[in-house]
């Protein structure tokens, strides 16, 4: 038997938010093959950093093709193998490179059904697939592999525009709980991650690191590094700085013993200053949305009620600190690194590097982690560090190093200014965002209302950020999401209305209100504010998904205990149950720990608590109760799950506490200030 | 130095204050044993060591010597997992995985010196040990499954 391909399915890349329009300046590639053995492949450039996509992929093949899930490989993230693919962000792998997969699995069934039929003389409509066999119903009951029918020479497919994925009415697979098909290696401890990978000849490079962004290098001195066995190389060009040694502890070693003296910015701003830095220093707002006449709205109110809002930096902290490993052979190279954008890496280290992007292979090994960020420049420091020494370089961030050198969530300072008639009707809505970083449409996700508001005016700004701000999951989503639901609990506590009726009242969109009618039923709602604990909600909306959530907390001094949170989502057809759901359990996790306690701590361009001594994440003590409830309409496409249940979060434990407490919750993290 | 390490015999000349990690990682290559902190934070990195877990990252390689080592590859009997890596897969207790040999290590240390605990216990034992991808109510239930069936087989 032998592997090669027997038939495949191409198509043009398909990495945009539009699931139909595959990018065309990208040539056609290999999605999807059957070799001559019988075994099928899907290829992705999108990354495994825990979302369980190579999974997802490999369950929505199988069951298209009515095949064993064991029958399927997925490969990922490896510029040499897969399609380009832009990145693995907004939570779009299901829904746009999934669905591709699904419609080629589609062709595959629909073209190995046709030799079937050839086969067995048949009529293509008494045959089906089943257990990775065609199967003839009726009188003449015969079945023949798929390896069987194979042609003898290649056949290369595209994907006819008529061909659509399985309804959920004919799923055996999808819908249904699986264990992870990459699951063994996992708790084996074979999973290879980019602090794993090891080379023959393998040297190990530490960067000598500024104490702040924006440092210059003044001079630095390595004459007693060099005296430190095992030291091969020190190297400075310009600012950057790196010492090469031939093991791991000694390059950690000799890099303590450089001395360097660096030309650090000026500390204006710290964490303490940065709200009033965030306006002070804002760019110009931009309008996402500008409806009806706000101004005269407000001067006709009933009453006005504003609000500020405010969130700190957080760091997305990944177990895995970013990692990377550069192997030249002649011009070409090859790394292995921990990024989230394979095409996108090698872009950059061929500008960098000023070689042919061609002659550079990048492959994403298993990612311990991501939620937004990773190390933008620890696959360039590998390659010219590999390329100066002649022999392969690993570079690995220490935990310390991952806090300060990779992207922080951006701060955001959150003006709403609301205008509601006696009937507890909004009537008109001001917000103006102004969020850390380069652009002003990192702060765009989530910044819009929901709600029926006739004069609305939503507007954001960029702003000033010492530090390098960058992704995290959902990106501005959660600190747009933690203003809006937070001060609509003050206008209802203001109307004496309870938070979920008044957020009905001003709600007619219908999968919002399913969520929210939906978790008002199962937490309990009317019957769960029972004395000193208390009960928050929060809707939201985040990449095509819809959800609410309902959280629990009790409080003791600047303890609060989030005792259980519900969630009811939407997002819409859902192939993997059990994957959604794990995203949903861990992005409440995650959003707790902004909730309650992360804030990055900063002077000037220096982060002060770079470590897990000082920047409290959440624990296993801390875990709550977490019930999921997945509502969307199985006729819905599928959208974002591994993002949108962070958004809600914050708000929901904000509202809980303020229930709880009575104080009113406007900046996170909650706990110092209570 | 001597190093028994799941159940093999390993003689390495090398400074005995350098970490068991980094003689793991870098000399061994037995990556399953993760670097997370450096400073016994986060618990990627525990391994047993004579039954009982240990932190890899700040335990000098030199105060291990002839004492029984093992790592998240050890646990394994052949293909057989150990009943602690059958509960983690049963209730996907992971997302990337990356800190998941530490927690299945912790685990199974727990359940070798108290073979039934409360939810509180395991919550309480697991404590040191941290998993962004926020998979710790999976990590629980695991626990649990897996008790009832180190309590069955012994």
């Amino acid at each position: 038997m032998s592997n090669e391909p027997a038939i495949k399915i191409v198509d043009h890349p398909l990495w945009s938010d539009d699931p139909e329009s595959p990018v065309a300046e990208y040539p056609e590639a290999t999605l999807l093959q059957i070799s001559a053995d019988g075994q099928i492949t899907g290829y992705s450039g999108k990354v495994e950093y825990g979302q369980g996509i190579r999974h997802g992929f490999a369950l929505a093949i199988a069951d298209e093709l009515d095949t064993p899930i064991d029958s399927v490989t997925v490969v990922l993230a490896d510029t040499a193998l897969v399609p380009y693919d832009r990145a693995t962000v907004g939570s779009a792998s299901t829904r746009t490179v999934g669905l591709q997969l699904r419609r080629s699995a589609a062709t595959l069934r629909r073209y190995l059904l046709s030799l079937a039929a050839d086969y067995f003389k048949s009529d293509v409509r008494t045959l089906s697939c089943k257990a990775g066999k065609v199967v003839r119903a009726g009188e003449a009951k015969d079945e023949v592999t798929f390896a069987a029918l194979l042609p003898a020479s290649q056949v290369t497919l595209d994907i006819p525009d008529d061909i659509r994925p399985k309804p959920e009415s004919e799923f055996n697979a999808m819908g249904t709980d699986h264990p992870r098909s990459d699951a063994i290696a996992r708790v084996t401890g074979k999973a290879m991650y980019s602090q794993d990978v090891f080379v023959d000849e393998m040297l190990h490079a530490v960067v000598i690191r500024p104490p702040s962004y924006g440092a210059t290098l003044l001079n630095v001195e390595a004459t007693r590094a060099e005296q430190t066995p095992g030291f091969v190389r020190f190297i400075r060009e310009g600012d950057f700085a790196a010492i090469i040694c031939d093991s791991a502890d000694g390059a950690e070693t000799a890099a303590k013993m450089v001395r360097a003296r660096w030309d650090e910015l000026d500390a204006e701003v710290s964490d303490f200053s940065m709200p009033v830095a965030l306006k002070q220093h804002a760019n110009e707002l931009v309008s996402l949305r500008s409806e009806g006449n706000v101004d005269a709205a407000f001067d006709s109110a009933a009453s006005v009620i504003e609000g500020v809002y405010y969130a700190p930096y957080v760091a997305n902290a990944a177990m895995e600190p970013s990692a990377a490993v550069a192997q030249w052979d002649g011009d070409n190279l090859t790394v292995w690194c921990s990024s989230r954008s394979p095409f996108g890496e090698r872009e950059a280290i061929a500008a960098a590097l000023d070689v042919t992007e061609t002659n550079v292979r990048v492959i994403c090994t298993e990612v311990g982690g991501s939620f937004g960020t990773r190390s933008a420049t620890i696959s360039i420091d590998a390659a010219r560090l590999a390329r100066a020494a002649g022999r392969p370089v690993k570079v690995a961030h220490t935990r310390d190093e991952e806090f300060v050198w990779s992207t922080v969530r951006p701060a955001a300072l959150i003006e709403v200014r609301s205008a509601v008639d006696s009937s507890g009707a909004i009537t008109a809505w001001d917000y103006a965002a102004y969020h850390s970083g380069e652009s002003p449409f990192r702060g765009r996700r989530g910044a819009d209302t929901p709600y029926d508001v006739p004069n609305v005016s939503v507007q954001v700004a960029n702003s000033v950020s010492p530090l390098q701000s960058g992704s995290y999951r959902s990106l501005g989503g959660a600190v747009n999401h933690f203003a809006r639901e937070v001060h609509m609990d003050r206008i209802a506590s203001q109307l004496g209305i309870d938070p979920i009726e008044f957020r009905l009242n001003n709600l007619s969109h219908a999968r919002l209100r399913k969520t929210l009618t939906n978790a008002a039923d199962v937490f309990g709602w009317s019957a769960s504010k029972t004395g000193s604990n208390g009960i928050g909600v929060a809707i939201g909306y985040d990449a095509g998904s819809f959800l609410t959530q309902a959280a629990e907390v009790s409080t003791a001094g600047r303890d609060v205990n989030v005792d259980r949170v519900h969630t009811s989502f939407d997002c819409g057809l859902v192939l993997n149950p059990d994957g959604v759901r794990n995203q949903v359990e861990g992005s409440i996790v995650m959003g707790m720990g902004t909730a309650l306690w992360e804030s990055v701590e900063f002077d000037g361009g220096r982060i002060l608590n770079p470590s897990f001594s000082r920047y409290r994440v959440p624990r296993i003590t801390e875990t709550p109760a977490l019930d999921v409830s997945l509502i969307g309409d199985p006729n819905t496409p599928s959208t974002g799950a591994g993002e949108p249940a962070i958004v809600t979060v914050a708000a929901a434990i904000a509202n809980a506490v303020t229930s709880a407490t009575g104080r009113q919750i406007d900046t996170l993290p909650i706990t110092p200030q209570l | 130095m001597n190093l028994n390490i799941n159940g093999t015999s390993r003689t390495l000349e090398t400074d005995p204050e350098r970490t068991l990690l980094s003689v793991l990682r870098n000399d061994l290559h037995l990556t399953g044993t993760k670097y997370g902190c450096g400073e016994g934070n986060c618990g990627a990195c525990t391994v047993l060591i004579d039954g009982e877990s240990v932190r890899a990252c700040v335990t000098p390689v030199g105060t291990v010597a002839e004492r029984e080592i093992i790592t998240v590859e050890g646990l394994a009997n052949g293909d057989k997992l150990h009943p602690v890596q059958e509960a983690f897969i049963e209730h996907t207790a992971f997302q990337c995985g990356y800190c998941t040999p530490g927690f299945i290590i912790e685990t199974t240390a727990l359940l070798a010196r108290n073979p039934h605990p409360t939810g509180d216990q395991t919550r309480a034992a697991l404590s040191g040990h941290i998993c962004r991808c926020g998979a710790y109510a999976r990590i629980i239930d695991a626990a649990a499954t897996a008790a009832g069936r180190t309590g069955e087989t012994s």
